[in-house]
């Protein structure tokens, strides 16, 4: 490596699986400059190399992983990992972020970045180190789920040697649409189906290990911004106790409060206190919570390790529920019991499936079924009806081997509720299911949802209503057509750079962007001023859009399903709903503050001043 | 309190979060004069120096049946017969 390179080893892997390939190829230090690492620098090399106009599932595809100046060093919930894809979901750009230690280790391995291209002729993995990279068979693990293969990878190891597994389950084997992608086995890149792009590949796994180390330019500002950033999560309560003690299902109660957790189908927001008590974050925490823990570097701890008893089976221990697989699962298919929905989390989260889209195609399949238009033969016999809890568990069973009916939900809502002509049952945005909090409830929630570039995600743009709440002399209210259009790109702009960090959505609770300034900029050497950071963010945030309008994505995409603008649900005494017109005007005024014309596209003075190319079809 | 003519309503006030160790319970009822103010309740409820510390933290949260205190007028909002406030820290999550 280069010794001028602080922070970053200035190199990253590319893997050509059709040719059985590896390259390590140079990383220009302007690329960090511009565009930090993880969410950045990943979409940067991306956009570089993906076809937007290819298939999803096709060798075309490319899957970018990278990790963040910051990964190296001490900094709090710094170890995690950001990948980019196009995603067989939505046919866009697929970005998902994940905590747990192999963003860690593979910086280690001695890269900043991986990038994965072609297709496998049969399966195989990948295995990192700074020694070298090999290209395995994987015969042995195909089939396998993500508990066995991450200790078939890592068994044999003393623990100071213990190599990290990222890798998929049969979701992703199977190609289903919304198959995830896990290390430190329980923690996922979850959204848009990463692991069927994974599988479409026959990529199993990629272990990685080392011992390298980042050079740090100047150590006395990284800590300035490190001291400062850890007396802050020591002081609010969020970071230092709430999260901890209550998990992320701390909010069952209090989004039931504001009148915004989705029910049947986000058909209403209406649930009996005593029904959400048994589902609740504290319920969690008597009942069935061993212990909580953080991710790797994570002082907050908001993981919930858990034991489930039920009579007549043996003791089951896994991880979860969080706040989205509780009322996905939960309360969005008008069930209530917390063991169905537990045991349900631990099969997803062994078979690699993201539990926000199961548990909304779950409720749309009810809702089909319900309304009569999914027959009982369809659906494997089962009773489907809103409030069985018997069937979840072995839905996610079937939907990850794509058996049965499984074979249907794999597909996704959007195009299960088509099957039978009616995909506005479909509860979600871009064809990505709508995490847990009803849009009609903030209509800063509701444009959060409808410009996602991902589509509706609880990362990027989800609990925006809390701008509400914790905005200071800022607080935006939640019905505020005029104020939710910038709200929305500001929140939206701090989740790339807290992705771009490779640090977590949660220390936004304790303290914003000038720490992290401080750190970055010791770290690197590298001027990242908070205004540097925000020009950072609007580039990454043109960069995407760039592609899903090349990849055939406008305006009509940035909307919400018809039900959010036809039928009304009771907030505050007040029935609600996001009218079309509602949707419009918040829809070109965040827009004009993008700096993006009328139909959405970046106009060619943002371009030039962000230093931006337009993406057009890469030449086959 | 603020009276007016001695009569009495009924407000349920419910805790979230450590709140609820802190108050000593999921919720409690309360007889208040009429026209008594969010304010007024929120005073009632400091009664000691570890409550009023958290009521005053900045970011506290105070919903009236499911509408942010702001948007009720703030702490001289007059609460009615049957309301429901609720009170919580900044909750995280998602």
């Amino acid at each position: 490596m280069s010794g001028a390179a602080y922070g970053f080893f200035g190199r990253y892997l590319e893997i050509d699986l059709t040719a059985g390939a590896v390259r390590v190829r140079p990383l220009d230090s302007a690329l960090v400059a511009d565009y930090i690492g993880g969410r950045g620098l990943a979409t940067r090399l991306f956009c570089d190399e993906a076809d937007p106009a290819g298939d999803p599932l096709g060798p075309e595809n490319v899957i970018v992983i990278a990790v963040s100046p910051l990964v190296g060093t001490n900094a709090p919930t710094s170890a995690r990992g950001h990948m980019v894809f196009k995603s067989p979901l939505t046919g866009l750009i697929g970005t998902s972020n994940s905590g747990g230690g192999w963003g860690f280790s593979f910086k280690a391995a001695g890269y900043d970045a991986l990038v994965i291209k072609g297709r496998s002729p049969e399966p195989v993995w990948v295995d990192i180190t700074p020694a070298e990279v090999k290209i395995l068979p994987a015969d042995k693990l195909w089939g396998r789920d993500i508990h066995e293969t991450t200790a078939e990878l890592t068994a044999g190891f003393a623990a100071a040697d213990r190599p990290r597994v990222l890798c998929i389950g049969p979701a992703g084997e199977n190609l289903v649409r919304f198959a995830d992608v896990a290390n430190d086995k329980n923690r996922v890149y979850g959204r848009g189906g990463p692991g069927a792009v994974w599988g479409s590949k026959n990529l199993k796994a990629v272990r990685v290990a080392g011992r390298e180390k980042i050079q740090i330019h100047d150590p006395e500002k990284y800590k300035s911004g490190y001291d400062q950033a850890m007396y802050l999560i020591r002081q609010a309560p969020v970071t230092k106790r709430i999260l901890r003690e209550l998990g992320t299902a701390g909010l069952v109660e209090l989004i039931n409060v504001i009148d915004m957790l989705p029910h049947r189908n986000f058909q209403d927001c209406t649930h009996r206190e005593e029904d959400l008590e048994r589902i609740s974050g504290e319920t969690i925490a008597r009942t069935i919570l061993e212990r909580a823990a953080g991710c790797y570097l994570c002082p907050i701890g908001c993981q919930r390790h858990t034991r489930i008893s039920r009579d007549g089976s043996p003791d089951e221990t896994g991880e979860g529920p969080e706040y989205e697989t509780v009322v996905l699962m939960g309360p969005a298919c008008d069930i209530y019991d917390l063991a169905a929905i537990t045991t349900a989390n631990y099969r997803c989260n062994e078979l690699g499936l993201d539990t926000i889209s199961f548990g909304g195609t779950v409720a749309c399949a009810m809702e089909l079924f319900e309304a009569g238009l999914l027959p009982k033969e369809a659906a494997g016999g089962l009773h489907l009806r809103f409030g069985n809890a018997a069937v979840l568990e072995k839905l996610a069973i079937e939907t990850a081997h794509r058996r049965g009916f499984g074979d249907l939900l794999a597909e996704g809502s959007f195009r299960l509720g088509a099957k039978y002509g009616r995909s506005d049952l479909s509860m979600s945005v871009k064809r990505l299911e709508i995490p847990a909090y009803d849009p009609r409830a903030s209509f800063t929630q509701a444009l959060g949802f409808m410009t996602s570039p991902s589509g509706a995600c609880h990362l990027r743009g989800g609990y925006a209503v809390s701008l509400a709440f914790f905005g200071g002399n800022k607080e935006i209210p939640r019905f505020s057509l005029l104020q939710s259009p910038i709200a929305i790109r500001n929140m939206q702009n701090t989740g790339i750079l807290q992705d771009s960090l490779g640090i977590c959505r949660f220390t936004g609770y304790a303290f914003g962007s000038d720490p992290w300034s401080r750190m970055l900029s010791g770290v690197t050497g590298m001027d990242f001023s908070v205004a540097r950071l925000e020009e950072i963010e609007n580039r990454v945030a043109a960069l995407e859009r760039l592609f899903n309008l090349a990849a055939g994505a406008g305006p009509s995409d940035d909307v919400l399903p018809p039900r959010f603008a036809d039928s009304a649900v009771v907030v505050a005494g007040e029935k609600r709903m996001v009218t079309r017109e509602a949707q419009e005007r918040m829809r070109r005024d965040y827009y004009r503050v993008r700096g993006w014309d009328e139909e959405g596209r970046p106009t060619a003075a943002l371009l030039s001043s962000l230093r931006l190319a337009p993406i057009g079809r890469r030449p086959a | 309190m603020t009276g007016c003519c001695g009569k009495k309503m009924t407000v349920r006030v419910r805790f979230f979060a450590y709140f609820r160790d802190l108050f000593g319970g999921k919720e409690k009822i309360f007889d208040l004069d009429m026209g008594t103010k969010a304010g007024e309740l929120l005073d009632l409820l400091g009664d000691s120096p570890a409550r009023r510390d958290e009521l005053s933290r900045p970011n506290l949260i105070v919903m009236i049946n499911g509408a942010d205190l702001a948007s009720r007028g703030g702490p001289a909002a007059e609460l009615r017969e049957g309301d429901t406030v609720a009170i919580f820290p900044l909750m995280g999550g998602g």
